[in-house]
């Protein structure tokens, strides 16, 4: 390593470890800031140089296992659990000279829309406190948008990087599945799960999700494909055509989110693309769906956490191992894991598996064949807003489980159908950020973001609609 | 759909999941409105006719059967509650449902 880079990944660790301070007032690092600093000094010092990422802080979800931190997937019933190996991810990040920043807030388990459902309080938004980052990867989210590292993991089970990406302003890509390895993320639901990438810009995010992304012999469930070749921004639109569906702009859509989505589409068509209106049918089923689906797999995935081999043990002691089992669980669950453990094993339960999980397998069939009809008619991409509002009140809908699952309407389509997905910022309403989503083909990332770099020069992220 | 009280015990109970009292009333309201919201699939008219979604690569390779070294940094151990011998340590199997399964 030259004296010059070595100087430079140091400045780089020192001035991430100096923003480390808003993120404690966001509530969005889990790890204590002094380990954070201190790790990041240790990293600067032995990083790979030459590295396409080197020097570049990257904050990690904390359902992301990483051998520097603790990992607690934001849940009581791993609390202090250290991983005794890294993800996939994290070891590429590292192989690409990245510095781990320490590990974010999260809804527990990453099931969530607000990251009001941590074990270790709510994540702020950034721009407004009174409201929620988004979820379930809010605190990766807020980290980024308050300026404190350029880029963060996060992961996908049902728009999870988007939604928040979106309610902070940010960058926020959700790949192909399989694209990138999912050794070492802690599994929800694994027929949805991903890791994404949050970023500041389409670059940031992009040259972030270049470097996890490709084969793994770990996870079986990961492509063997090389990793993903970032495109050049491109001039114009010209040759594409962006497919518009009318089912993403219902009546009651907030009326900021249809100006900004129409201020959008203008551009698409100044810039060159065909944009063309289309119809994704099925789209309405796609929450309840997603709603049977991920519970029952997050169910099974879940049963692993008993308090016998790793986590602490939260009661059950002296009885039999059931009562263990069961009093770790009920001790160390949250009410919306539970909520979700329970209607999963509900749904998978004899009697109901045809009328619930099968039928959502059924749905989930069309939902691929709806995407399958329009990109077999020429449809390139596809535009929608990422979600039906901007960044709602902390505690508005803790009330109400469905209505805090509505807000991920626009998002889980592609996470039920694998497609790669991502948010930009497209503008705001009333100082709050509103994302515009762009959903390709599959393994096409790159198209994706060609479109996407070209959206970036071209709309105006921080203005009024 | 809405759910009783007591099934959702029953499905605690498969879930081996403690519960407490105080929490069940809205435990319960709120199983049975996602249930109910969910059961608007059964208005799809999805037969077996779309090709089954699979996730991931079309044909997925086992790895090979093969012993490797210990891949972790340190073992269980480190990571278990109560771990001696090479066991985990728990507390004794007691009776299952239907009838005893072990001592």
């Amino acid at each position: 390593m030259t004296e010059a880079a070595e100087a430079e990944a140091l400045t780089s660790a020192k001035a991430a470890a100096d923003r480390l301070t808003k993120a404690k007032r966001l509530n969005a690092l889990l790890t204590p800031l002094k380990d954070v600093r201190k790790s990041l000094l240790q990293q600067a010092a032995g990083a790979h140089p030459g590295g396409v990422l080197y020097g570049m802080p990257v904050a990690v979800k904390d359902n992301i296992c990483t051998l520097e931190f603790t990992t607690s997937c934001g849940s009581k019933i791993l609390e202090g659990y250290r991983s005794p190996f890294d993800a996939t991810a994290i070891t590429k990040l590292k192989a690409a000279g990245a510095l781990i920043a320490g590990k974010t807030n999260c809804d527990e388990f990453a099931m969530g829309s607000s990251t009001e459902h941590s074990a270790y309080g709510r994540t702020l938004h950034p721009l407004d406190k009174t409201r929620v980052p988004g979820g379930s990867s809010g605190g990766s989210a807020a980290l980024v948008a308050a300026g404190v590292v350029p880029a963060a993991l996060g992961s996908e089970t049902g728009g999870s990087v988007r939604q928040p990406a979106s309610f902070c302003g940010i960058v926020g890509i959700k790949p192909t599945y399989a694209r990138v390895s999912r050794y070492g993320l802690v599994a929800f639901g694994s027929s949805l799960d991903q890791i994404g990438v949050l970023g500041r810009s389409v670059h940031d995010a992009g040259r972030v999700l270049s470097a996890i992304s490709g084969r793994d012999s770990k996870d079986a469930t990961c492509e063997d494909r090389d990793p993903l070749r970032l495109p050049t921004v491109p001039e114009s639109l010209q040759g594409f055509v962006i497919g518009v569906p009318r089912e993403y702009f219902p009546a009651d859509l907030d009326p900021g989110v249809r100006r900004a989505c129409d201020r959008v589409i203008k551009v698409l068509r100044e810039l060159g693309a065909v944009v063309r209106e289309v119809s994704l049918p099925h789209t309405a089923f796609a929450v309840p769906c997603y709603y049977v689906i991920a519970p029952a797999e997050a169910s099974s995935n879940l049963a692993r956490y008993d308090g016998v081999r790793f986590g602490p043990r939260l009661g059950g002691q002296g009885a039999d191992v059931r009562a263990l089992y069961r009093a770790t669980r009920g001790a160390g669950f949250g009410a919306e894991v539970r909520r979700r453990i329970l209607v999963g094993t509900y749904v998978l339960s004899a009697g109901y598996y045809d009328a619930y999980y099968r039928k959502a397998q059924q749905v989930r069939a069309l939902l691929a064949q709806d995407f399958r009809n329009v990109f077999d008619r020429g449809v390139d991409l596809l535009f929608t807003p990422t979600t039906p509002t901007p960044a709602f009140k902390a505690g508005e809908k803790l009330g109400d489980p469905v209505q805090m699952y509505l807000s991920d309407v626009f998002v889980c389509t592609a996470n039920l159908t694998g497609l790669p997905a991502m948010s930009l910022p497209i503008g705001r309403v009333k100082g709050l950020p509103i994302g515009g989503q762009l959903i390709g083909k599959a393994f096409l990332e790159d198209e994706m973001l060609e479109a996407a770099y070209a959206m970036e020069r071209a709309v105006p992220a921080v203005d009024e609609v | 759909m809405s759910v009783t009280r007591e099934e959702v015990l029953r499905i605690a109970q498969l879930a081996e999941l403690d519960v407490a009292e105080d929490a069940l009333p809205a435990l319960t309201e709120q199983m049975s409105r996602i249930l109910e919201y969910v059961a608007q699939l059964a208005q799809v008219p999805a037969g077996d006719s779309a090709r089954p979604f699979l996730a991931g690569p079309d044909a997925i390779r086992p790895r090979p059967d093969e012993v490797k070294p210990w891949p972790l940094a340190f073992g269980p151990p480190e990571l278990a509650p109560a771990f001696k011998d090479g066991f985990f340590v728990v507390p004794r199997l007691g009776a299952f449902d239907g009838g005893e399964a072990g001592k």
